[in-house]
């Protein structure tokens, strides 16, 4: 069954969502953050900051925004893993941080097709499963020049001061104008949101000629789908307040770190359920913690929760399918769903400001 | 509780009524005027209007693609704002959004009280289904998407039989939840894959060596032999080209003796005429219409403002998106069909938009069976759907529309027939084209009308010169028995059910789609599975049974 604590003295649940509801009425400007949850977890955070006149923040907003970014301010192809799977003759890896973005990646793409690896991270490439991968460019520092380079190129525009043999570029666009089905991997979680422009304006290119998709890799902790919630709920991705009523985004002013730090937030619900990652800002405050992992963090009220698609049947983002799809729980335990902890602290609220 | 609304005017086309009388409520249905039982609540609504809850078929509501809109478009403020004049540009937006709570709520403030989400894919089914689920008040449907399929036009390149393609329609539709089959761009989202940027419906597919036609007549037969209620939902090739018309009269043309659906038709009224090669061909569209009697089509009116389009057709919105309005787009290649997301601003001054526009009122005006046409714009791709209660004014009042075109510039008009058309639609066509018609389309039979054992989806209106103002703020809505809003506001927001269709699937085909994604994604097809534990919602789903 789900264990809690009430400051750091183990409580009965009840008692622990009790108090947590306690410490998130009191509030004036209750930050909801982490968001490491299944879909049924979001949705709940979700009402609940709906409810209180939350913000809501996902731990890795910061890459889901570089890739979002790109799409809002200027345009990105995309295509599916399973298409890519099928389909592609062609897999342009960018940067580091791949692997570890999709430790599947290799099995699900590498076998069949041509692989280039730009500037990718030493420890992928010394590996010597990935035989078949050729690799432009050592140095992740100069990936942003080689992208730019490479579209230049492709432009067919002259360029100067390439931090690496023109031929060796020019020969490599010429493969990359030569391909059926190309598709360009990368990690928002290491690149700059320019570089990743200028690697999706590549691909828009390329389109003129060839078929050429991007293909972004998710962040951990279910960060894709978490933002799918929050688009259909809100309207909005996240970094979106309810404080006047009705969603606002802000990148800014809606940043969790920022807005406890700044000693905006009064309160905050740290919610881990895929392992244990504790927040990043400095500040202490009341704080309610929904964690795989109690001895993680320091909190007012801790309460252990399941992790999704382990404990319990979760909907997720999937990397294999780039889609939402329930997954049963592995090895199905008592414990507790962010979700259910969350929708017994908005009925305690309910019911103590009915609306 | 048996409740009485009492004294209105009841417009019933279903059940030939237009009258004044009172409905009565009891347990969510509509019932007999009781022998001396005894009223619990009863509404006064002499002087007002009352018909049964609306039906959208075809409005782009919940999925994937409808998010990727919603996060690519922050300033994309409400619908509702984007009417009233406000800027588009702020950000963040300052009231109102687009989303899913908001959604059902202005649904049913205009008396919708069931919608359909035309363009699922089934890979991605159960975002759609989870999305729906977040929709307040209305009962909403889906359709599932086939036709750019690797499996169905392999099925059709080995000439398989009639009844594997139905077995496979099936699967399909079960696994998705969806309670019809659409094709979009039939093979054109299959041909995109081989750099093809035109595709007609005498087209093949590279490497299936399958005609557009083909794919469109296996799914038609299917869908007839399945005996789903709704006839295949089509959305034809070269949409929004000029000289398009005559891909949609060869659809029409092929639809022979069977049923079929051609969606959001206005984006193929186009002609070639004129001194800027595009001009309206609404009439000669209307026309083959009224003729083709197997045939129903949705009009997807355009309106002027900004608005995203959102589309399966990825070969459309690759080569639309450098008319993106503003500069940004996410074309999705991907699986089966694939889609594209564009935002784009219909401009009255714009002779092509102008064009648009009329063709749209010229097939709502020409086409003379208000059972045969359905009130849509394609919600977002030709207006928001909050543009709904304007276009019912125009459509009421003929005067109304000369005073928008006098304001239009002159040589876009032109090119089309629309100043020189007088009708009118009544109250009782409104009520046919947006109740009775679409439950008879979907086969709903408790729905779209107020005969006794209908559910109780009501909605008052309260009439004026300003039809507009009407449809938008309805006096009273009705779910299901419930008052779920009052002068136009929402004073109560329960959650509907999704409806779908339950065809039945063999135990063969099971086995074998579990063989085929083994081999071809190295996956097993569990992923694109919806179950109802998930939905987070009691009882999510209502089936709707196959003809007999």
């Amino acid at each position: 069954m789900g264990e809690a604590w009430i400051r750091g003295k183990s409580a009965p649940l009840d008692d622990a969502i009790a108090e947590a509801a306690n410490i998130v009425a009191g509030s004036r400007q209750p930050v909801i953050a982490g968001l490491g949850t299944d879909v049924a977890g979001a949705r709940a955070a979700i009402r609940l900051a709906r409810l209180v006149g939350g913000v809501v923040d996902h731990m890795h907003s910061d890459a889901l925004l570089r890739d979002l970014d790109v799409m809002r301010e200027a345009g990105m192809m995309v295509t599916m893993p399973t298409e890519a799977h099928v389909r592609a003759d062609f897999l342009l890896l960018v940067g580091p941080g791949l692997i570890e973005a999709w430790p599947a990646l290799p099995e699900r793409l590498f076998a069949k097709r041509r692989i280039v690896w730009l500037c990718p991270d030493a420890a992928a490439i010394s590996a010597s499963t990935y035989k078949n991968v050729a690799v432009v460019g050592d140095n992740p520092a100069e990936l942003p020049a080689i992208v730019a380079l490479v579209r230049a190129r492709c432009a067919g525009r002259p360029v100067a001061n390439a931090p690496i043999a023109l031929a060796t570029i020019d020969a490599f666009v010429a493969e990359l104008k030569r391909v059926r089905f190309g598709v360009a991997v990368w990690s928002a979680a290491r690149h700059d949101g320019l570089t990743i422009e200028m690697l999706c304006g590549l691909v828009n290119d390329l389109n003129a000629a060839t078929r050429f998709s991007g293909l972004p890799l998710a962040s951990a902790d279910n960060a894709a789908a978490v933002q799918q919630v929050a688009g259909w709920m809100t309207g909005y991705p996240l970094r979106t307040g309810f404080g006047r009523g009705v969603p606002e985004h802000d990148p800014w002013r809606f940043e969790a770190s920022r807005l406890v730090d700044s000693g905006e937030a009064d309160c905050a619900v740290w919610i881990s359920a895929y392992g244990a990652r504790p927040p990043a800002w400095k500040r202490d405050l009341p704080l309610v913690a929904l964690t795989g992992d109690p001895n993680t963090i320091r909190s007012h009220v801790t309460i252990t929760v399941g992790r999704p698609g382990l404990d319990h049947d979760a909907v997720e983002h999937l990397a294999t399918t780039g889609t939402l799809a329930t997954v049963s729980a592995r090895q199905p335990e008592a414990a507790a769903s962010v979700a259910s902890v969350l929708d017994k602290i908005i009925t305690k609220l309910s019911a103590a400001h009915p609306c | 509780m048996l409740t009485r609304l009492a004294g209105g005017h009841v417009i019933d086309p279903a059940n030939r009524r237009d009258t004044i009388g009172d409905i009565f409520i009891r347990d969510g249905r509509i019932v007999d005027a009781p022998a001396g039982g005894t009223v619990d609540e009863s509404y006064d609504i002499s002087h007002k209007i009352v018909m049964a809850g609306a039906i959208d078929i075809h409005s782009h509501i919940a999925g994937s693609n409808e998010t990727m809109g919603r996060l690519v478009l922050p300033e994309h403020r409400s619908h509702r704002s984007l009417l009233d004049g406000s800027h588009p540009g702020h950000f963040p937006r300052p009231a109102g959004t687009w989303n899913t709570f908001e959604t059902g709520c202005t649904y049913a403030a205009m008396g919708f009280t069931t919608v359909v989400e035309p363009a699922v894919l089934p890979h991605q089914a159960l975002q759609a289904h989870l999305e729906l689920a977040d929709i307040p008040i209305i009962d909403k449907a889906t359709l599932t998407v086939l036709g750019n399929d690797d499996f169905l036009l392999n099925l059709l390149r080995r000439r398989e039989s009639s009844s594997a393609i139905r077995d496979y329609a099936a699967w399909t539709l079960s696994t998705s939840r969806g309670l019809g089959i659409k094709v979009i761009n039939a093979g054109g989202a299959a041909a995109f894959k081989d750099n093809l940027r035109v595709f007609s419906l005498d087209d093949e597919v590279p490497q299936y060596g399958v005609s557009s036609r083909a794919i469109v007549k296996a799914l038609q037969h299917a869908v007839h032999e399945l005996r789903l209620t709704h006839p295949l939902h089509v959305h034809c090739n070269n949409l929004g080209l000029a000289g398009n018309v005559e891909t949609a009269l060869a659809t029409i043309e092929a639809a022979e003796s069977l049923p079929l659906h051609l969606a959001h038709l206005q984006f193929y009224g186009y002609g070639k005429e004129g001194p800027r090669g595009f001009s309206s061909a609404g009439a000669r569209l209307a026309e083959a219409v009224n003729t083709a009697k197997s045939v129903t089509i949705d009009v997807g009116q355009v309106m002027f403002g900004q608005t995203v389009t959102i589309s399966c057709d990825v070969l459309r919105q690759f080569n639309a998106r450098n008319s993106a309005h503003p500069k940004k787009w996410v074309i999705c290649d991907g699986d089966s069909n694939g889609a594209g997301i564009v935002p784009y601003h219909y401009k009255a001054t714009d002779f092509f938009n102008v064009v648009q526009w009329a063709v749209g009122l010229e097939l709502f005006l020409l086409i003379n069976d208000p059972w045969r046409i359905f009130f849509t714009t394609d919600h977002p791709n030709g207006a928001p759907f909050t543009a709904y209660p304007d276009i019912l004014a125009l459509l009421m009042d003929r005067d109304l529309r000369a005073e928008w075109m006098s304001r239009l510039p002159k040589d876009a008009l032109e090119v089309t027939t629309l100043s020189s058309i007088a009708r009118e639609y009544s109250l009782v066509d409104i009520a046919t084209m947006t109740r009775a018609a679409p439950a008879k389309l979907l086969g709903l039979k408790d729905r779209g009308h107020l005969g006794v054992g209908a559910l109780a989806d009501i909605a008052v209106y309260s009439p004026g010169n300003d039809k507009a103002t009407m449809f938008r703020e309805a006096a009273l809505v009705f779910k299901n028995g419930q008052l779920v809003v009052r002068d136009g506001t929402v004073c109560h927001a329960p959650f509907g059910r999704t409806l779908r269709a339950d065809p039945d699937c063999e135990n063969g085909i099971k086995v074998r789609m579990r063989d085929y994604y083994e081999e071809r994604y190295a996956l097993s097809p569990e992923f694109m599975m919806v179950a109802d534990a998930v939905i987070g919602r009691p009882d999510p789903f209502e089936i709707v049974p196959c003809l007999n």
